[in-house]
């Protein structure tokens, strides 16, 4: 087991290394660059600001000077728009905000995802079963782009209940919104993963013969098929645990929660190079790390898999 | 008095500040209106993105401007109306060469950690400002002053210390340009030229614009900053003219979604934010007291790439210029009181008097008429239909525009158009390397004056996309700078744009908004938008 993490640790880091290559490139090759705008700088001082942030260098020399500033000093650089942030300044200040609401929507979406996907199940092609997949659904075909303006619209301009954006240090009234927009865009496929997952268990020979030994059915449900149905639920929540905790664009602008989901789309328009490939690492390590757990976490539920 | 003990200071502070809540207790009506004040002082509104910067010599954008002219004060500022009042500089005087500006600085200016507020701050931020070494995206705009050396210390051909810029003492600062310069006061309102302490930011280096660091002259003081969220400002007691103040508070919201704004205005989390797009007929109907729309000086245009045939015949440009209706354009599409442009510079620029453009007065059918016969004059017809392409960035507005001017030449002239939209900074580039025929352009004044616009036309602007040469206009540039009064060849230069058309002017923009009734003191006739915290106040409701 042990050699098998420090095996997958040690491929992580020439993947990371080929993601800050090929993301270096990508963005590079795209027109435009991060201080063009409608007022065009004049060529002196477009020079000048060139030379600041080392722009006027080869990109190859651009590429080693940025790698060796994150390996010696873990500094991934100033941001080219915000003047006076670095990007680890940038991701200081916003990382801690959708991690928690990142988290308390991870926590939403996979408790309300599983345990409707297991009613869907249990009670298979009736009433319950319907209701579950039609909740679950409806939350999908209602992306958050739509869902936070509704509920604002309903928590903040009608009812009053809830202050229509801010973060104010994380207060738990401003934390309610972005976590429902956010949990209900994930819930449909927590739930049908599991549905379908659930049944194929509940067909299977163990838990035939578990009926036939006299179980109570809780006892079957919740100590012999729980465990395996939840292996390919596991899956899809170490990715989208990643997603959630990376937080949204879409809650980021609509919500003034100042996380840094915005950063994936506004660093990419503004070509704030340092910016996207701060993120680009930041979503790419998280990604190679819970991968990591989800395989882990495998072995611990199904005793079959060794590594 | 160069610097005050800790200790000494911050009973300055306490004192100073526990006067003003006293004074502004106590002080129920506004001193001149007689208006009852709210007990609360606190204006909120919208910032619609996070400044790039709030360093007066790096900021660029007019959010980052907003906070920099409460947290500053440059030599010069403005009352309501746009017109100049003295800052720190009480009064100033030209030699008579028109070349040399000596200001005196009022003896009572204090930085907010109790320093003075000298000459010797200026010298240091108009040199900051033109340093390499910061590389402000803003160091142009003190070439546009032709401030003496500045271009060679831009370049770094010549040490900061060359500009011309010297403290004669501590209260006189002088300043040296080039040539003339009729409206150089004008453009010291700008954040570029306001002082920055040096002391501080070398002491913090870039985080010295963070809450807690950042040490200003202005009428108020950073308190709280958090990153794309919101930015505070509370009033600062060692401000000179802290007594007239009345506000106590300011709180920027960063909201990024105009529609979101509009909702939490409504919920009464905002005192200000901008008029949704396409929504301001019906917030006005609705809310006519809160919703205002006032000219900006900004205008929108096409410019044509005149190094493409055919749009290096001036008959082509002509005839498009003259088949677009701009009324349909700024009624139907806009709808917020936005101006039909003829021109290039906007009707609401200072001392700026719109020229008789032929245009202008033309009746419809007459444009269209005359249109048809230039088009068919440079060969094109039915039996052989201009074909052309409209670039602009990706935006329903723009996109709306373009589609009825695109209807306007098909349906009048028969022009064949495509439309290509592109993301912003793609479109930017595509339109500096000149491969385009058509694109969108807009543009804003820096500062108060017609030449911020007229500029562009010059041949060798940074601007000029249109790879627009004509040396007339090159001349009545230079020199209009000298003289007292320029108009003359700024008509000039509006007609020769009229009749060459290397540009379309479309319409002049306006500055939409919602403002709760009981905000007062915002300067609705400042073209270039700019307020201060410092003469507004909020009235009982």
């Amino acid at each position: 087991m042990l050699s098998f993490i420090l095996r997958r640790l040690a491929i992580a880091i020439p993947t990371i290394l080929l993601i800050i290559i090929l993301s270096f490139v990508l963005m590079h090759s795209a027109p435009g660059g991060p201080f063009s705008g409608e007022r065009s700088l004049p060529p002196e001082v477009l020079a000048n600001i060139e030379q600041k942030y080392g722009l006027d260098k080869p990109l190859y020399q651009q590429i080693f000077v940025y790698v060796s500033g994150i390996v010696t000093e873990f500094d991934f650089g100033p941001s080219f728009k915000y003047k006076n942030q670095s990007v680890n300044d940038l991701i200081a200040s916003g990382f801690p905000v959708t991690l928690v609401y990142g988290f308390w929507s991870f926590v939403c979406a996979s408790l309300i995802g599983i345990s409707l996907g297991v009613i869907a199940a249990l009670k298979h092609n009736s009433w319950p079963d319907y209701a579950a997949t039609g909740t679950a659904i409806l939350g999908s075909v209602l992306p958050n782009f739509v869902m936070a303006p509704l509920l604002v619209l309903l928590f903040t301009v009608y009812l009053n209940w809830l202050p229509g954006g801010g973060w104010e240090g994380g207060q738990i009234q401003f934390i309610i919104m972005p976590v429902i927009a956010l949990a209900t865009s994930y819930l449909a496929g927590i739930t049908r993963i599991t549905r379908s997952s659930m049944l194929e268990v509940l067909g299977s020979n163990f838990i035939r013969t578990a009926r036939a030994k006299g179980l109570p059915p809780h006892h079957i449900i919740l100590r012999h098929a729980l465990k395996p149905a939840l292996l390919p639920v596991l899956t899809s929540l170490g990715l989208s645990f990643v997603g959630m905790i990376t937080g949204s664009v879409v809650i980021d602008q609509y919500f003034s929660t100042g996380g840094i989901g915005q950063h994936f789309v506004n660093a990419a328009l503004n070509r704030d190079y340092s910016v996207i490939m701060g993120v680009t690492i930041l979503v790419g390590s998280l990604t190679i790390l819970f991968n990591l757990l989800v395989e882990i976490l495998y072995a611990w539920i199904d005793p079959r898999i060794r590594y | 008095m160069k610097s005050l003990s800790s200790l000494k200071l911050h009973f300055l502070v306490c004192l100073m500040g526990a006067i003003a809540c006293l004074s502004s207790a106590s002080a129920a009506t506004h001193p001149v209106s007689g208006e009852k004040l709210a007990a609360e002082q606190v204006f909120t509104y919208r910032m619609a993105a996070e400044p790039p910067s709030i360093d007066p010599q790096l900021v660029e954008d007019v959010e980052g401007s907003a906070v920099a002219r409460d947290l500053f004060e440059g030599l010069l500022t403005q009352k309501a109306d746009g017109s100049l009042a003295p800052g720190v500089a009480e009064r100033w005087e030209l030699n008579p060469a028109k070349t040399i500006y000596t200001f005196h600085l009022r003896k009572n200016a204090r930085w907010s950690n109790g320093d003075a507020v000298t000459a010797h701050d200026f010298v240091y931020a108009w040199r900051r400002a033109v340093d390499p070494k910061l590389a402000s995206p803003y160091a142009g705009y003190l070439e546009l002053t032709t401030l003496k050396n500045v271009g060679a210390v831009i370049r770094g051909e010549r040490p900061t210390s060359a500009l011309g810029v010297t403290a004669i003492d501590d209260y006189t600062l002088q300043a040296e340009l080039d040539a003339p310069l009729a409206y150089f006061p004008t453009m010291l309102v700008h954040a570029t030229t306001m002082p920055t302490p040096r002391r501080v930011i070398e002491q913090h280096g870039d985080n010295w614009t963070r809450a807690g660091n950042l040490v200003g002259n202005g009428a108020y003081l950073l308190t709280e900053h958090v990153l794309n969220e919101r930015m505070v400002r509370v009033r600062n007691p060692l401000y000179w003219n802290n007594q007239q103040t009345i506000l106590d508070k300011v709180i920027g919201l960063i909201i990024n979604d105009e529609s979101q704004a509009y909702n939490r205005y409504q919920a009464n989390e905002l005192d200000k934010t901008e008029v949704p797009t396409g929504q301001f007929r019906r917030l006005q109907k609705e809310r006519p007291l809160e919703t205002f729309s006032s000219p900006r000086l900004c205008s929108y245009y096409y410019m044509f790439n005149l190094n493409k045939a055919p749009f290096d015949d001036q008959r082509v440009r002509q005839a498009l210029s003259y088949a677009i209706d701009r009324d349909i354009i700024t009624n139907n599409i806009l709808g917020a009181g936005q101006i039909p442009a003829y021109t290039f510079t906007p009707g609401s620029t200072a001392n700026f008097s719109v020229p008789d453009v032929a245009l202008a007065s033309m009746s419809r059918n007459d444009r269209i008429k005359t249109a048809s016969a230039l088009l068919a004059e440079a060969g094109y017809g039915p039996s052989r239909p201009l074909k052309t392409t409209i670039f602009y960035n990706t935006s329903e507005g723009h996109k709306k525009i373009a589609i009825a001017i695109s209807q306007m030449w098909k349906q009048r002239l028969g022009v064949q158009v495509t439309l290509q939209n592109q993301e912003w900074k793609t479109f930017l580039s595509t339109r500096g390397s000149g491969d385009f025929e058509i694109a969108r352009g807009a543009w804003c004044g820096d500062y108060n004056e017609a030449s911020t616009f007229l500029d562009l036309m010059r041949s060798g602007s940074d601007q000029n996309d249109m790879r627009y040469k004509n040396e007339r206009i090159d001349q009545l540039l230079a020199e209009a700078r000298t003289l007292a009064d320029p108009n003359p060849n700024y008509t000039e230069i509006e007609n020769i744009i009229a009749a060459e058309a290397p540009i379309i002017p479309i319409y002049h923009y306006t500055g939409v908004m919602l403002l709760k009734p009981y905000v007062k003191g915002w300067p609705h006739q400042n073209v270039e938008a700019n307020w201060y915290a410092r003469e507004m106040y909020i009235t009982e409701h």
